[in-house]
């Protein structure tokens, strides 16, 4: 077996591969680095995979918290994590966009799931899950209700600020002066598809294009993505796992080559 | 230990201890200092005067007085500067000559004479067209007067003969860096990133003459090893400034070598040669004249991205690594210009926003190890 840890900010992802290369398992645990959230995937990725820890000949580590965690036997970052992972899991795929909780990225890749280019949000929570954490906290709606919420809207209402917190304050005023949830939520997803959508062009960008991360399950972004850039937008499978599930492809590569 | 060593150890020890270096220097020199800010001062003039020239090249600090003359929107280097001299840093400089060559270092011209005036101030101002005749000899014009300032500060005459040597020792300094930057391409391990640019930084804190002949012991003691074997990822560096340092030990953890570099603070200072004939300052004028693909240095027709492209293939390099220093206006506005001209060579471009008083550099972390991951 084959471990994938992906250690996050606000999340901890575990992924298992096993010798024919197949994915056996994945487990997502809403607790990120500096927690107890990695040992806790892990357990839950080795008791949907029914193997113990003896099983595992190799882990790579990605993620925010890759440095710290010392039970891996290397460590890759997230950005050729999710490539690798995207790759294994779907074909023709060009183009990644991977929102997390702390950043973003748009990423380059080719046919084997190699990078070719990225970039990467500056430090500043715009454009990230953080974003929408904030909005539905606001808005009174837990974080996964937010795309049903916005594919309610019948109004565009712009939210201009790309700062989370004046953002934060410029839908509370709009609450204030009347607008309805369901249009604030699709505004705020508006604004943050324009923001990645500044970052593809920054990078450039081809279809396929597959989004990851936590915030590729919210349905109303993923085609709103899609609208935005005019290319055929698709939510990865296991979109918060796709990291784990690369490191966990680099680790059967690795441990082949010795 | 060896020699390389402990001469390495010896100008990084200097470079980050710069206020015990420049103490120490001017004990050794008898000579008092005077503070050069970025981007080109003419040191030598300061040089012939009996001075010791020092950088001032900012660092890292807790910024609280100088928030009363500079916005967060100002770069870290100049509200360094600022906050430094406010708190009493800069208290050993006889003076400081402050260049005018962006809005941020216009303001500080002016600020510090009233938030440093124990500190005095010389400014001077290079031509925008520094191409034209007219531009030439306002420049001379410039260093005339800073060259008087300085007589009146130190109470008698610079020589023309004091230039001359001045200017040759300067010339001396410049080729014996060129030669280094070229040397250490084939010691990658034993001078990375880091150790790299602490030994071309603690030149801004030494007397040029101490300073040349430890270069020079260096280059010998190194051409003695054989040529280190390097299996990472060669880069050509540009920005204002390669710090802080913490970032070029990320280089170095992840196997990232500075084989060449464009930093405001390293080779733009040396890498042009000066012309034989003219006076002193009239040399200095031609240095300045003849220097191409500096940021802040008007140019038609902006040279500095083909410049890169053709120092990674001169250097056998792999990619551009673009150190941002946030907020310099001059250098943000020129990198979509080289960011085209890069890309378009097939080139990969590695762009890093810093902040001198930075303390997070895990997302750096990622960028530098993804395209290190990318390349390898």
């Amino acid at each position: 077996m084959f471990l994938g840890m992906d250690i996050g900010s606000s999340s901890s992802k575990a992924a298992l591969i096993n010798d024919k290369k197949e994915l056996v398992g994945c487990s997502v645990v809403n607790m990120g680095t500096g927690t107890n959230g990695p040992e806790e995937a892990l357990e839950e990725v080795l008791r949907i995979a029914g193997v113990g820890r003896k099983d595992i000949r190799y882990t790579v580590a990605t993620g925010y918290g890759r440095v710290i965690y010392h039970n891996a036997d290397s460590q890759i970052t997230e950005i050729s994590c999710h490539a690798k992972g995207v790759s294994f899991l779907m074909d023709d795929v060009e183009t990644v966009i991977d929102i997390g909780g702390q950043d973003s990225k748009v990423i380059k890749i080719d046919k084997d799931g190699k990078v070719k280019n990225f970039v990467m949000n500056e430090k500043c929570a715009a454009g990230t899950g953080r974003f929408l954490e904030v909005m539905a906290r606001v808005l009174g709606c837990g974080i996964d209700e937010l795309s049903g919420l916005a594919d309610k809207s019948t109004i565009d209402i712009p939210i201009s600020s790309v700062c989370t917190v004046f953002a934060e304050s410029e839908v509370i005023s709009r609450l204030a002066s009347g607008a309805k949830r369901e249009d604030v939520a699709k505004g705020a997803h508006v604004a943050i598809v324009k923001r990645i959508a500044g970052m593809c062009n920054r990078v450039g960008y081809r279809p396929i294009i597959a989004m990851t991360g936590g915030v590729a399950l919210n349905g109303n972004i993923v085609r709103l993505m899609g609208e935005e850039l005019g290319q055929l937008v698709v939510a990865a499978p296991y979109p918060q796992a796709v990291g784990a599930i690369g490191a966990a492809a680099f680790a059967s590569e690795k441990w082949k080559r010795g | 230990m060896t020699e390389v060593k402990k001469l390495i150890d010896r100008l990084e020890e200097a470079a980050l201890n710069p206020a015990k270096t420049i103490s120490e220097s001017m004990k050794q020199t008898r000579k008092k200092a005077i503070g050069c800010f970025p981007i080109y001062t003419p040191e030598e003039i300061v040089y012939a005067a009996g001075y010791l020239p020092v950088g001032m090249w900012g660092g890292k600090t807790d910024i609280s007085l100088a928030d009363r003359y500079l916005q967060r929107f100002c770069c870290s280097i100049m509200r360094t500067n600022l906050e430094l001299g406010m708190k009493g840093t800069y208290n050993l400089l006889r003076a400081v000559i402050i260049p005018t060559f962006c809005d941020t270092l216009k303001c500080v011209c002016e600020n510090w004479k009233v938030a440093v005036p124990q500190v005095p101030v010389i400014p001077i101002v290079y031509p925008q067209n520094r191409l034209l005749d007219a531009g030439f000899r306002y420049m001379i014009d410039e260093f005339e007067r800073v060259r008087k300032i300085l007589e009146e500060l130190k109470g008698s005459a610079i020589t023309e003969e004091d230039l001359k040597q001045a200017f040759a020792l300067y010339e001396k300094y410049r080729k014996t860096m060129r030669n280094f930057v070229e040397v250490v391409k084939d010691y990658p391990v034993t001078v990375n990133a880091r150790t790299r640019h602490l030994i071309i930084k603690a030149g801004y804190f030494m007397d040029k003459k101490i300073y040349t002949e430890i270069i020079r012991s260096l280059i010998d003691a190194l051409k003695k090893m054989p040529p280190e074997k390097f299996d990472g990822v060669k880069i050509v560096a540009t920005g204002l400034i390669g710090e802080p340092i913490e970032l070029l030990d990320i280089f170095a953890e992840n196997n990232v070598a500075v084989v060449a570099d464009d930093f405001a603070q390293e080779s733009r200072q040396f890498r042009t040669p000066a012309r034989r004939k003219g006076s002193p300052l009239e040399k200095m004028a031609y240095r300045v004249v003849d220097q191409r693909g500096c940021t802040f240095l008007y140019e038609e027709q902006k040279t500095k991205g083909s410049m890169l492209v053709d120092m990674v293939k001169k250097n056998n390099a792999q990619a551009v690594a673009v150190v941002m220093m946030k907020f310099c206006d001059p250098e943000e506005f020129d990198y979509p210009i080289i960011k085209e001209e890069i890309e378009a060579a097939g080139i990969p471009l590695l762009y890093l926003e810093i902040d001198l008083q930075m303390d997070s550099f895990e997302q750096i972390r990622t960028r530098v190890q993804s395209f290190a991951e990318m390349l390898c």
